[in-house]
């Protein structure tokens, strides 16, 4: 979205740090995300881009020995701040992780878990509305209407993705986050999930954590490309791709290491 | 003598590794490559040597007495005795033999103990030569069999699970042989009691078998209305329901606690300390509910002005839920642990709190597990005797009060069989319905809670 011809900020990071333990793994990371548009983290395996996706909705949190430094401002409004309510921010940031996580639980118990917990649908009308369009979102209600009542568990790798981004996007958070959403998932299911990624970046700010240079390169407006826990370069996917300023990300994009 | 020769034999067992081994290394030095690791020719040699003495061994305990026994007897033969008398006799010749006769010594039986001793020394030489000889001489066919070529490993492999199914059909024939005796015992028991008696008998009285004279002959009309299982029955439920009244709770509420809100240094010394209460010896806790909640419970409610009994069913089921504790905390945090850490991401990812992940996530996808954990609990607490005998009474009130005294199964087992019982008479017999009644109820519970915990285990592998 553009005011004014000029992008909006949607995620404002400064000098972020990340120790786990005494082992530092993230250093002074400063880097702006683009509302309403896919951006890209990659980098070789360790190099923090995880972490970093971890932090902007706190996960990090549930790791006893990690500490997190610095400021994350979304919406003016400092998330490492002790007055951050984090249910509150993982209402506005969801997140979709490496491996389908669906709950031990229905089809339909899965979607309606985060609206329950923030009450936000009033009568069953509505939360029956809020299942069948966060299915819908997520491209996955011609295959599950009819079985709303079985298991989350008995989908398909692709059809529990898709399912645990319904179920992200049923609280309407504001930005998705997604590591390494399709490492699990065969072609055709990935094929689909980039496919949606591109639909929900009309309604919600999407960051991507990948392996997949490809993938990146097909999906992602912006590019970040971490290594060994610093940020070395980011931009427009377009400039990150074809005409990198660090030789390190050139290296890495055209497979010289990582 | 046998220890010697065992001694002996163990030690040719590991001479006959040792160049087994060797002769592996010698042909491995000539370049020839082996067909298994040159230890396996070891074990094989080894195994050639106990195989041969096992069965020697086994057919010489089996077979030694008889043999002697038979050759001690034809000297008596065809002198008018009895079977018995013969017996008599053999038993007499074995107890002067080793100098434990008291009663007077006849010049036959001298001789016939003079005979024992020279048969056993016989006997035992030759089973040395035997099984010596035997060992040495398959050991020797072994050793030359033994090539680059020749096949080691695969019959080591298979005495090893030989020597483990044994193992494991010990603990079963075991099993097995317990469930039989208790079968053909409680059988006898329902040819006198009926067993509607049994099953729907409101009144509960061995004692009253007591008073029988043994030499007097059995009749089933004095025994009606004295093995009525329904008040020892309901009394050992209500006390199980007691326990778990204490111990699902207290056991599932630290059970979570260790599992997902202790730090990794409160769980290090808090899981430990509380499986010390495993530790604790039943007879322990009987004497602490005997002895301690038991008066102070009597004392509370005699302040309040209410009819406690010392022995009560509250004292009881109180300690035995302590006792169970343990059990269900420790096995329902492993299942709570063993909840996939990205089911756990997946619900605070979507703002719910750590509370209201342990009740709507965790807790159900556990569910089937602590299901399990408490059915195990219920038979341990079913099975539980020590605390019942000491801690609430011996007399089977058929009663819901927790503060009067009452009895369960096990307690009247103990009660049953404690000194002198006779064979044969319904007052032991029924220890053994009782026992078996007590074992079908566990077992059905532990093939519920088996099952349930099975299910759950295939939900996540």
């Amino acid at each position: 979205m553009k005011k004014n011809g000029v992008k909006m900020i949607k995620i404002n990071s400064k000098n972020v740090d990340v120790f786990y333990g005494k082992k530092q793994a993230l250093f002074n990371i400063n880097l702006d995300i683009e509302e309403n548009q896919v951006t890209a983290l990659i980098g070789p395996s360790g190099c923090g881009k995880s972490t970093f996706l971890r932090c902007l909705n706190r996960m990090n949190d549930v790791i006893d020995i990690c500490r997190v430094k610095g400021q994350i401002i979304i919406n003016d409004f400092d998330i490492n701040d002790k007055s951050c309510d984090v249910v509150r921010l993982r209402e506005k940031i969801g997140m979709v992780f490496q491996k389908p996580n669906p709950f031990p639980k229905t089809i339909y118990e899965n979607i309606s878990y985060g609206p329950t917990i923030h009450g936000m649908a009033q009568s069953k009308n509505e939360m029956d509305e809020i299942v069948e369009t966060s299915l819908k979102k997520a491209a996955l209600w011609e295959e599950v209407k009819d079985r709303l009542h079985e298991p989350g568990t008995g989908l398909s790798g692709g059809q529990q993705q898709r399912l645990c981004i319904a179920r992200a996007i049923s609280v309407k958070p504001e930005v998705i986050l997604m590591d390494e959403p399709c490492s699990a998932l065969d072609p055709i299911a990935t094929a689909q999930i980039e496919e949606l990624i591109d639909e929900l970046k009309k309604d919600h700010t999407i960051i991507i954590v990948t392996h997949s240079m490809a993938q990146a390169a097909r999906v992602s407006q912006n590019t970040g490309f971490f290594h060994l826990g610093e940020l070395i370069e980011h931009g427009s996917t377009d400039k990150i791709f074809k005409n990198p300023e660090n030789k390190k990300t050139q290296d890495y994009i055209t497979g010289r290491f990582g | 003598m046998n220890l010697i020769l065992f001694i002996f034999i163990v030690l040719l067992g590991f001479t006959s590794y040792y160049f087994g081994r060797k002769k592996a290394y010698t042909i491995q030095s000539t370049n020839k490559r082996l067909t298994a690791l040159p230890q396996f020719y070891g074990y094989y040699l080894a195994i050639w040597c106990a195989i041969p003495a096992f069965i020697i061994f086994s057919l010489w305990a089996i077979f030694e007495p008889t043999i002697v026994k038979l050759l001690i007897l034809s000297d008596y033969s065809n002198q008018g005795y009895l079977d018995d008398e013969l017996n008599l006799i053999y038993e007499k010749t074995k107890a002067l033999s080793r100098g434990q006769f008291t009663g007077e010594i006849t010049p036959f039986i001298e001789a016939s103990a003079e005979k024992y001793l020279s048969l056993r020394s016989i006997a035992q030489s030759s089973k040395a030569v035997i099984v010596l000889s035997i060992i040495i001489a398959s050991v020797a066919y072994a050793y030359k069999k033994i090539s680059s070529n020749s096949r080691t490993r695969e019959p080591v492999e298979k005495f090893l699970k030989a020597v483990l199914f044994t193992a494991s059909l010990a603990a079963i024939l075991t099993t097995v042989g317990i469930v039989f005796s208790l079968i053909f015992q409680t059988i006898d028991f329902f040819k006198v009691i009926p067993l509607f008696d049994f099953v729907f008998g409101t009144h509960w009285y061995p004692a009253k078998a007591f008073v029988r004279d043994s030499s007097e002959a059995l009749d089933p009309t004095m025994y009606s209305d004295t093995f009525g299982a329904v008040p020892i029955f309901a009394g050992t439920f209500f006390i199980a329901f007691i326990a778990m009244c204490v111990a699902i709770p207290i056991g599932l509420m630290s059970g979570i606690y260790l599992a997902e809100y202790a730090s990794v240094k409160v769980r290090q010394y808090a899981k430990p300390l509380i499986e010390i209460l495993a530790g604790i010896p039943t007879v322990v806790y009987g004497f602490f509910a005997a002895l301690t909640v038991g008066p102070f419970l009597k004392e509370i409610g005699n302040s309040m002005g209410l009819d406690v009994s010392a022995e009560s069913a509250l004292a009881a089921g109180g300690v035995m839920g302590i006792m169970i504790i343990p059990f269900i905390s420790s096995l329902s945090d492993d299942v709570i642990t063993s909840v996939p850490q990205s089911l756990r991401e997946g619900s605070y990812a979507m703002g719910a709190t750590k509370s209201e992940t342990i009740k709507k996530v965790i807790f159900p996808a556990a569910l089937p597990g602590i299901v399990g954990s408490i059915l195990l609990g219920v038979s341990r607490a079913i099975g539980e005797t020590m605390i019942v005998v000491m801690a609430s009474g011996l007399a089977a009130n058929l009663t819901l009060n927790p503060l009067e005294s009452t009895s369960t199964i096990t307690a009247q087992i103990v009660v049953i069989l404690i000194g002198d019982q006779a064979f044969g008479d319904p007052k032991t017999q029924a220890a053994f319905a009782l026992g078996m009644s007590l074992f079908l109820v566990t077992l059905c519970l532990n093939i519920v809670a088996l099952r349930v915990v099975k299910k759950y285990r295939e939900k996540y592998e």
